[in-house]
């Protein structure tokens, strides 16, 4: 019974992205932006291939959201704010200091990890294992402190670093900004990375072991505390690279981490939660399906939102697992 | 019996889930260097006290010296790496995890990786694992998780091994199989051996001393044939006559 429960389940998640993402066509049909020459195809491609770049980034925080909640249990809901922190710490690096953004993640990356270990040796420890509500109320209101304190730095404006806006030409009619090109290639950089160490290294072996069986690693003589700490750090540094990334595309301001939180959430829902692959793909399929809406649809920028969250939600009510996640017990 | 030395020394362990006693001033001794077994009817709080030794649960009140030091209280990595290590009930390998990647998670970070691996070898060696070492720990047969958990307690070389039920669910040829390999620790290794067990065969045939627990307190102790016929054992199990 139960696992043609699954299997069903499967099927319809599958039905239901393929008519999700049928329906930017139809619609784009409907409203004659659709057009079947070469030129629109040419769009087209674009298009996705924008999506893509844009999802290996959001991939790539996600991924952070994922580890965390596979590993502790804990919805973080500031993780969108360590992305915005990311964005200004690269963005006060630019403009202060000078260093190239790319090159100042050598910087950013140990100063979130630290963050993210104090984050949880300070907060999130004394709160582990325990009612999940705890975590969740503990980290919202870290995000809004972290909004705030940015807020009277910076104010609310927003700020953008210029870097590599030019576009790449692949083909006549096709060209992708370079900065899109240059984040999506240091995003998977890092996310493989991330990836493999999980994979191979022993820290990344007992990282899992204590995702799958905290009270199991424990008897095993892995002190899940230290591996907490490695994991916040970690998922704080994937972050911070993330904010590092989206800081060369788009302007931010302190109140955009928000959002981030959000597509993190929506990408984590749909591959799976606190599955490390399923995060990838998520990232990648919700954000060519957002660059299809926004191309598609007339106003399709409004769209966008209510397309990821309402994805989000039916997941939830189909398939809970989404498409990679464990079983729920 | 009575000076062999002392592995582990439980003294008045307790343990209450809310009004029931699940283990209630529990005291007995475990001889060092020799195999021993633990038993008790459903409830009786054998699995709790493991629990208890172990640091998975934190003891109301007593004492456990291993080593001269008071284990109580500290956490199950630190208990560990002290040498105590266990096996569970319901066997609890990563299902996620490679029967290597399993056996590696075990090993102190402290230990070199190469040392690691090579003891990791000769265990899933020793328990005829090796053929299955790139195989997921969920695609495992129950008797194979059983020897999976059995090998990855032995991964830091510990002197003190608890097993919790290491008979159920297990086959005749493979329980036997098991059996050997926990008489070449005690025999080639000293190591002292605490069986949880519901098997009589398994604790009148292979422990040389049985602790009988019923209601959260040791009732009994003995010798496997001593206990057989102990009045206040045979109670404990099938009731007053």
């Amino acid at each position: 019974m139960q696992e043609k429960a699954e299997i069903r389940s499967k099927y319809w998640l599958a039905l239901f992205l393929v008519a999700a993402y049928t329906v930017p066509f139809g619609i784009g049909i409907y409203t004659d932006n659709v057009f079947f020459d070469l030129q629109w195809l040419a769009d087209l491609t674009t298009v996705i291939l924008n999506g893509i770049m844009q999802g290996g980034v959001y991939a790539m925080f996600a991924v952070g959201l994922t580890l965390i909640f596979g590993v502790m249990r804990i919805i973080n809901v500031a993780h969108g704010e360590l992305v915005m922190l990311g964005a200004y710490l690269t963005w006060m690096f630019f403009f202060y200091v000078g260093i190239d953004p790319l090159l100042a993640l050598f910087l950013t990356l140990p100063i979130a990890f630290v963050i993210g270990v104090l984050i949880q040796k300070l907060l999130l420890n004394a709160v582990v294992g325990g009612p999940e509500l705890t975590p969740l109320l503990i980290t919202f209101g870290l995000g809004l402190t972290i909004i705030h304190i940015v807020e009277a730095i910076f104010t609310t404006d927003y700020r953008t670093i210029p870097y590599a806006p030019d576009a790449l030409q692949i083909s006549e009619s096709i060209n992708i900004g370079r900065s899109k090109i240059i984040s999506f290639v240091m995003a998977s950089f890092i996310s493989i990375s991330v990836f493999f160490f999980l994979k191979i290294h022993r820290i990344g072996k007992a990282i899992r072991a204590t995702a799958q069986n905290a009270d199991v690693a424990m008897v095993c003589g892995i002190n899940i505390f230290h591996i907490y700490m490695i994991t916040s750090g970690l998922a704080a540094a994937l972050a911070v690279a993330g904010g590092a990334l989206v800081s060369i595309q788009f302007g931010f301001n302190p109140e955009t981490g928000v959002l981030y939180t959000l597509q993190a959430f929506a990408i984590i829902v749909l591959g799976g939660r606190g599955h490390y692959i399923g995060a990838l793909i998520g990232g990648v399929m919700l954000a060519v399906i957002e660059s299809l809406i926004s191309f598609m649809i007339p106003n399709g920028t409004a769209m966008v939102e209510i397309a990821s969250y309402g994805m989000m939600v039916f997941v939830l009510l189909i398939r809970p697992r989404g498409l990679m996640g464990p079983k729920e017990n | 019996m009575a000076d062999a030395e002392i592995a582990l020394d439980i003294q008045n362990l307790k343990k209450y889930f809310g009004g029931i006693k699940a283990v209630d001033g529990c005291t007995f001794q475990v001889p060092k260097g020799q195999i021993s077994g633990l038993i008790g009817p459903n409830g009786s709080g054998k699995t709790t006290t493991f629990n208890l030794l172990t640091g998975v649960l934190a003891a109301d009140s007593g004492e456990v010296l291993y080593n001269g030091e008071n284990i109580v209280g500290l956490r199950p990595y630190e208990i560990f790496n002290r040498g105590i290590s266990r096996t569970f009930q319901i066997t609890r390998i990563y299902r996620e995890m490679t029967v290597f990647e399993n056996m590696l998670s075990a090993s102190s970070m402290k230990v070199p990786l190469r040392e690691a691996r090579a003891r990791a070898e000769q265990l899933m060696e020793f328990v005829t694992l090796t053929k299955l070492r790139g195989e997921y720990g969920g695609n495992l047969s129950y008797g194979q998780q059983k020897l999976l958990e059995f090998a990855r307690a032995l991964m830091t070389d510990p002197d003190l091994i608890l097993l919790d039920e290491p008979a159920a669910g297990v086959n005749r040829t493979l329980l036997n199989n098991l059996l050997d390999h926990i008489h070449h620790l005690q025999e080639e290794q000293g190591k002292t051996v605490l069986i949880v067990e519901h098997d009589m065969n398994v604790i009148m045939n292979h422990c040389e001393k049985v602790f009988v627990l019923d209601y959260g307190v040791k009732i009994a102790e003995g010798l496997p044939e001593d206990i057989q016929t102990n009045e206040e054992v045979i109670e404990a199990y099938f009731g007053h006559k």
